[in-house]
């Protein structure tokens, strides 16, 4: 029984286990390969052991500018993410008419494909002709030139991405929505103010959800790609040369594939270690309904 | 235990999204009226009326990086083909965007490429050395021998590696200065003359730009140029008497930082920055497309490909005019090129070879003509090209080509061009910049780059 049991298991669970093995697992053992060859698609790939890893962390300015450059953003955009995310969420939360509107508007940023995106941001971000220079120039401030400056246009791409705020938000919004009403109710009984409420009730209970979104919007953040591709090609100044977009230089423009692997695995380790951080010291402020301390 | 699970979950959740989230190639934008190209696989062949028995037909794939209505002349070119070659069957396969190089190399390396596929101008080194191609000379002198007399000056070149024909030419186009005739005109300023020099261009351009509602704001700019587009600014080198790199591919450094680049350079941020005739670049991606100032009727003066002739012939705000490039200390264009060629592991290099003779040769150009300037002399000649007040341009700067840098090196793109684009971006954000220093800094970072691709 139990082994028949387990047979079906593994014969319900076997699409996404042979798609895990074929799409995933098994080019992500390939490209570890080839980050230790010298290869270029065409000719075959040459062995060439450590090589691409020294080259990477000793002799390659770029590396070094393109980490700085994402390490930068991700910590300018995660907390912002976070917090800003939980803001428009609570205000979501409010049980007007029409509520449902609001939220589909804060949301749907978050469906457009990235270049349309990005390439309505460009509009917006015109240094002469763009909306917020516009709006700028009517209470008598020159905007700065955006996407042309290399101190704006990092915090520039920012501003684009926040406006994809709805993600996170609709996560939040969620499990707002699950924290159940007695608890406000006993809290109100005993006195509690709706500040006090919202500390030692509403955040609490969404601590793992904002574990959550921190985990993911890490991850996502660190491989930031299409606004700096699409907006900026990583210029000006190579101010805005996210890792990602260095991955895909030398991969397919390059088209080193042993140095682009290299350089994805260093990410992917980076990424873990920073995750698994985050997972750590989990357990000292995330908390979950009917755990005990 | 449950922590665990929770970590070794986690670990899969993340595997699993950072693979999603990978960079997956966004179509290019190409120009800047926002024309998104979106990324797509077309097949499009129209079926043959009379299917033939069965095994008859041998069937030619090709590839073309072309999209939307740029694969018109494709299928034209490709029905008559498949009308005068009763054998033949020839299937388009069209990948747009940056995505299509990609493509070809893994389905080069899986050797499963079409028999014939496209190539623009920088990519041939890569390609020819990668194999990829099979050298035509044989061909060109074969059972179906082909003219090579016939083409227009300078199309041929860009086709060839060391010593060899490897691609045939599909479409060109040299660099050119569009002039809007009705601003020229309510300013009473002589439109450009073919010949005029950098003195000129500077005279005229100072002579157009006006803030005409005087609110101390430049409303009417000399000319668009091209802000940190490297590839254009080889023109301005070339023009100044420099080169790039050295003739024998190795030298960045006495190349790149020389008293002609250097000049080029200052001239080209002097038209920015000191003499203001150009408006301040709007965005620096791609082909630095974000100024609309010429489209808008902002601008006098242009400097750019034949790409948006079409457009701008058509647009109200315009009325169109083309001159050469001026000479600076020489006198010199620059060509941007796309060609076909035979992949080295086609089945049928002969059906091949006889469909890109056809293509490229008389019988494609009397479609390319409707479109494109044809590479076949006589062709445009006929279709009255040559003469045309507007495509005689075009045809005539045909006969000032330098090389480009990316003749002389196959890492042209990951050495040199960051570095120049750096350059460039430094010297239009920074108006103190010192071009010889700033081109100094550009030539040893392209020289380190250049000597470690070498020394691998």
């Amino acid at each position: 029984m139990a082994r028949r049991e387990a047979l079906t298991f593994y014969l319900l669970i076997s699409p996404w286990l042979v798609g895990l093995l074929l799409f995933v697992l098994g080019p992500m053992v390939a490209s570890l390969v080839f980050s230790f060859t010298k290869w270029d698609l065409l000719s075959p790939a040459q062995f060439v052991g450590l090589d691409n890893y020294e080259k990477l962390f000793s002799r390659d300015p770029l590396f070094w500018q393109s980490l700085k450059v994402t390490v930068l953003y991700t910590v300018a955009y995660v907390p912002l993410e976070l917090a800003g995310g939980l803001v428009l969420a609570l205000l979501m939360n409010q049980p007007l008419r029409g509520i449902g509107l609001f939220r589909t508007i804060y949301y749907l940023p978050s469906v457009l494909p990235g270049v349309a995106f990005v390439v309505l941001w460009m509009w917006i971000l015109h240094p002469d002709v763009g909306l917020i220079n516009t709006l700028l120039s009517y209470v008598g401030i020159e905007g700065p030139r955006w996407l042309v400056d290399p101190d704006w246009a990092l915090p520039a791409l920012l501003m684009m991405s926040l406006w994809g705020l709805g993600r996170s938000m609709v996560i939040y919004l969620a499990s707002l929505q699950g924290i159940p009403q007695q608890l406000y109710e006993a809290a109100s009984i005993d006195g509690a103010g709706r500040w006090q409420s919202f500390w030692r009730i509403t955040l609490p209970m969404l601590t793992p959800t904002i574990f959550f979104n921190l985990v993911l919007s890490i991850i996502s953040t660190f491989q930031t790609f299409t606004s700096a591709f699409v907006a900026t090609n990583g210029g000006p100044l190579d101010s805005t040369l996210f890792y990602v977009l260095y991955i895909f230089r030398q991969a397919f423009e390059y088209f080193n594939m042993g140095y682009a692997s290299a350089l994805a695995w260093v990410l992917f380790v980076i990424i873990l270690v920073l995750t698994l951080l985050v997972v750590r010291t989990s357990d000292r402020w995330v908390y979950y309904e009917g755990e005990r301390r | 235990m449950k922590r665990f699970a929770t970590a070794a979950s986690l670990l899969i959740v993340l595997a699993l999204f950072i693979s999603a989230c990978g960079p997956t190639p966004e179509p290019q934008i190409i120009e800047k009226q926002v024309t998104v190209v979106v990324e797509s696989v077309i097949t499009a062949t129209p079926e043959p009326k009379e299917p033939p028995a069965e095994g008859a037909k041998m069937i030619l794939r090709v590839g073309t990086g072309d999209s939307g209505e740029g694969l018109n002349p494709h299928q034209e070119i490709i029905a008559r083909f498949e009308e005068a070659n009763p054998d033949i069957l020839v299937q388009l396969e069209a990948v747009a965007g940056r995505d299509y190089y990609t493509r070809l190399l893994t389905q080069i390396a899986a050797n499963d490429a079409p028999d014939i596929m496209q190539i623009g101008d920088d990519a041939v080194p890569m390609f020819v050395d990668a194999g990829a191609f099979l050298p035509l000379d044989d061909f060109i002198t074969g059972d179906y021998p082909l003219d090579t007399s016939i083409y227009l000056p300078g199309v041929l070149e860009p086709g060839q590696w060391d010593g060899q024909q490897w691609l045939m030419p599909k479409d060109f186009t040299p660099l050119g200065v569009y002039y809007n005739k009705a601003i020229f005109d309510e300013y009473g300023v002589e439109y450009p003359q073919d010949g005029w020099t950098w003195d000129d261009l500077l005279e005229t351009a100072q002579a157009l730009t006006k803030d005409t509602d005087g609110d101390g704001r430049t409303d009417l700019w000399g000319i668009q140029l091209t802000a940190n587009w490297t590839t254009g600014f080889e023109y301005w080198i070339a023009a100044a008497g420099g080169r790039l790199i050295s003739e024998d591919g190795t030298q960045f450094v006495g190349y790149m930082d020389s008293p002609e680049t250097v000049a080029a350079l200052q001239f080209y941020a002097d038209l920015y920055n000191e003499y203001q005739v150009a408006p301040p670049p709007a965005d620096f991606n791609l082909w630095a497309g974000g100024n609309a100032e010429f489209d808008n009727g902002q601008a006098a003066m242009r400097i750019f490909g034949r790409w948006p002739q079409a457009g701008l012939r058509e647009n109200p705000n315009v009325d169109l005019g083309v001159v050469g490039v001026p000479a600076g200390e020489e006198r010199a264009n620059i060509l941007f090129w796309g060609g076909f060629g035979i992949f080295s592991g086609t089945k049928h290099p002969e059906a091949a070879w006889r469909f890109l003779k056809f293509y490229t040769g008389e019988e494609g150009s009397e479609v390319w003509k409707d479109w494109a300037i044809p590479p076949v002399a006589s062709v445009a000649e006929e279709a009255g090209l040559t003469e045309d007040p507007i495509e005689g341009v075009w045809i005539a700067e045909l006969d000032h080509l330098v090389p480009r840098a990316y003749v002389f090196t196959p890492y042209w793109g990951e050495t040199a061009d960051p570095a120049l684009r750096k350059a460039l971006e430094t010297v239009l954000i920074d108006p103190d910049a010192d071009p010889a220093e700033v081109l100094a800094t550009a030539a040893q970072e392209a020289q380190a780059a250049l000597d470690e691709k070498l020394a691998e």
